[in-house]
């Protein structure tokens, strides 16, 4: 009952436009008044430990950073060379290149509109130049934006670990089969469509283009080895592996590209080399493009921080009430089995992600969740991996779905002709949750096999 | 930015220049503490003690100073798809009530804040961090707050103080907001999903143009 009164709360103050991270705490601290007696101060500290207590959510702003650096046009520019010369040869190729490429920048950045960003800028327009039309092209990379978050290094993963503590590492490694799936149900999609609809392929690149292109592309590729490699390596904690990404962004940026910093020529020069200019060894560092990267790294860090702050007070209030405990209880003693359990999960996440920020989300309905789904023997990386494909999907639904205003900006259509050219894809998505919800071993078998049976506490 | 916050002129654009500049400094000091002490680690096989905790409080420090300024700037994320819909009197009401709530919120934080930050500066003033150092100019405190005795790390009071110091920027931020509301100078609180698009592009692109016009 209590918690219906603060879920009312909640939803209440969203909808009346109150931004989600007041919305989460002010109910938080009206529920305090009314059920407990907490005080002030003690709601202060949940504040403040937000920060000081989960060294896990450090990674967030350093992967933020890394992405940002990652984000100056070149890098897309080079990954999508990349993916043409490797499969715009088949029919529908620049379409299935489209994907790919968004499957590579989502191993280069953690979050799924600034995937469609870079890529969908850039491929959107290069598929309608060669015949696609403007809704298939926006369809298909409004969809695969979204693997942005599902493929290592992920900003919803790093709240989900941080939320119910399990590994960041186990839950990256959990992310990599499954995203390596749905990009390839995507591309078997479109290669059907092709066939259906006779859409149209590249000329084969040469083996020495693509080599070009490979090793062009390459020294931003090898962020993703970085990460992972640091982290299963025994190298880094997963928020160190982050701030060496970002420091290793701003030098491809700043020293190899030259998409930005002191060493960007002018248009007709191009980029010049550090040899003749190596006093910009020392003044990259406090380059106005760097503090730009910095600062636009930093904002979305406090929108994202804040919101999850108040999530974790919410959250805070939830454990204090005892409310996950009273919900499992009525859940088992209904007879939930787990594959109901589920469905329920997939529901309340596919409703709750028309509202809110997937990471907010998931810092609330994680602990609700968790202690059920440990009771009914379902692993928590699958449970984190299921969480995410339904943020994916709460992403390209309308009414809030993130990506789908994105990519009306980025394609220059209206969001209601972006919702329909999507739903085909949608479908796609729909299958994968469900492949990924029964069949728990794409997820788990990747972290088991590297990193050993998980230990799990109840 | 947002079509919505108000063109910075004079004193405005200093402060928006010494906000924006913060932020930076603290999220690139985060980054080279972390980066340093892996350095620290593999290369000098030694370890910088005071680098983890360091970057837990400046982390603090980012976020909640840096809110105020994205209540400024109408940069927080929320649903507007209902908000939108209603005609412009009753929406109108309806974001006076939600800037209140907001207000009512950023109030009893401070007030939270204020209550629990007190005590680290008076009776609890001896209370330090665990690994940082304390600077020497900080020992001139000590005859007052620390009963004489030299503090060996720094003491709480200082990380802590961002807790009521930006909550009370952001109580502040918010009765500027309610008055404009009321004004009728701004229609929502939160960025519009037309302000998050361009804001995605401007943060892809920006780099490049702004060179462009330098250059």
């Amino acid at each position: 009952m209590e918690v219906l009164v603060l879920f009312g709360l909640v939803i209440g103050l969203l909808l009346l436009g109150v931004p989600i991270a007041i919305g989460l705490g002010l109910s938080s601290i009206l529920f305090l008044f009314m059920y407990s007696h907490a005080s002030l101060a003690g709601v202060a500290q949940t504040m403040f430990d937000a920060f000081a207590g989960h060294y896990t959510l450090l990674a967030i702003p350093f992967f933020v950073l890394a992405s940002t650096f990652m984000s100056t046009g070149g890098v897309a520019r080079r990954v999508i060379n990349f993916a043409i010369d490797s499969v715009a040869h088949f029919p529908g190729g620049l379409a299935i290149a489209g994907v790919f490429a968004c499957m590579l920048f989502a191993a280069l950045s953690g979050s799924s509109p600034a995937t469609v960003v870079a890529i969908g800028s850039i491929v959107i327009a290069g598929m309608r130049q060669v015949g696609y039309t403007k809704e298939f092209a926006a369809g298909v990379i409004c969809n695969a934006g979204t693997l942005g978050i599902l493929i290592p290094p992920s900003i919803v993963m790093v709240v989900y670990a941080a939320a119910v503590d399990v590994s960041v590492g186990r839950m990256f490694l959990a992310g990599v089969i499954p995203g390596l799936v749905a990009g390839l149900m995507l591309m078997i999609a479109i290669y059907i469509a092709a066939k259906i609809y006779n859409l149209p392929s590249q000329p084969r690149a040469s083996w020495r283009k693509w080599a070009g292109s490979a090793a062009d592309a390459g020294w931003g590729l090898f962020l993703i080895i970085i990460i992972l490699g640091g982290i299963y390596g025994g190298i880094f904690t997963p928020t160190e592996a982050a701030a060496v990404a970002a420091v290793y962004a701003f030098f491809i940026a700043n020293f190899v590209y030259r998409d930005m910093g002191p060493l960007k020529g002018d248009g007709e020069t191009g980029p010049i080399s550090v040899l003749k200019k190596p006093q910009a060894l020392i003044t990259a560092w406090v380059h106005p493009d760097t503090k730009h990267a910095l600062f636009e790294a930093g904002k979305l860090t406090i929108m994202l921080l804040f919101i999850i702050a108040n999530a974790l007070i919410l959250k805070h209030v939830l454990t204090e009430e005892r409310i996950p405990q009273a919900i499992t209880e009525a859940m088992l003693a209904a007879g939930l089995g787990p594959i109901t359990f589920l469905i329920v999960v997939n529901l309340l996440l596919l409703i709750g992600g028309q509202f809110m920020e997937p990471s907010g989300l998931i810092v609330i309905v994680a602990p609700l969740v968790f202690p059920i789904a440990i009771e009914l023997g379902i692993d928590p990386i699958h449970l984190g991996i299921i969480m995410v494909v339904n943020m994916e999907i709460g992403m390209i639904t309308p009414p809030v779905g993130l990506n789908l205003f994105v990519t009306a900006g980025v394609a220059g259509m209206s969001v209601m002709s972006v919702v329909r050219a999507a739903m085909p894809w949608v479908a796609i998505m729909f299958a994968f949750l469900v492949l990924v919800t029964y069949v728990p071993f794409i997820s788990t078998w990747l972290p088991t096999t590297l990193m050993g049976p998980e230990i799990i506490t109840k | 930015m947002s079509a919505q916050s108000e063109p910075a002129t004079g004193w405005g654009r200093v402060i928006d220049e010494i906000e924006e500049t913060l932020i930076a400094v603290i999220l690139g000091l985060m980054t080279l503490v972390t980066f340093a002490n892996v350095i620290a680690r593999y290369v000098f096989n030694s370890n910088i003690l005071w680098a983890l905790e360091t970057t837990v409080f400046l982390f603090a420090w980012l976020v909640l100073l840096g809110v105020s300024y994205c209540v400024k700037k109408n940069q927080h994320l929320g649903v507007d798809v209902f908000v939108l819909a209603l005609p412009p009197a009753t929406r109108k009401i309806v974001t006076l009530i939600a800037a209140l709530a907001c207000l009512a919120f950023s109030v009893l934080m401070m007030i939270g804040s204020w209550q629990y930050w007190l005590p680290f500066f008076g009776e609890r003033a001896w209370y330090e961090t665990d690994d940082i150092p304390a600077p020497e100019f900080l020992q001139l405190l000590a005859p007052y707050m620390n009963e004489g005795e030299r503090w060996s790390k720094l003491p709480r009071f200082i990380p802590y103080f961002v807790l009521p110091l930006g909550m009370t920027l952001l109580t502040f931020r918010f009765l500027q907001v309610t008055l404009r509301v009321l004004q009728g100078k701004q229609e929502l609180l939160i960025a519009s999903h037309e302000a998050e698009v361009s804001e995605a592009m401007d943060a892809h692109g920006e780099t490049n143009t702004e060179t462009d016009k330098r250059g």
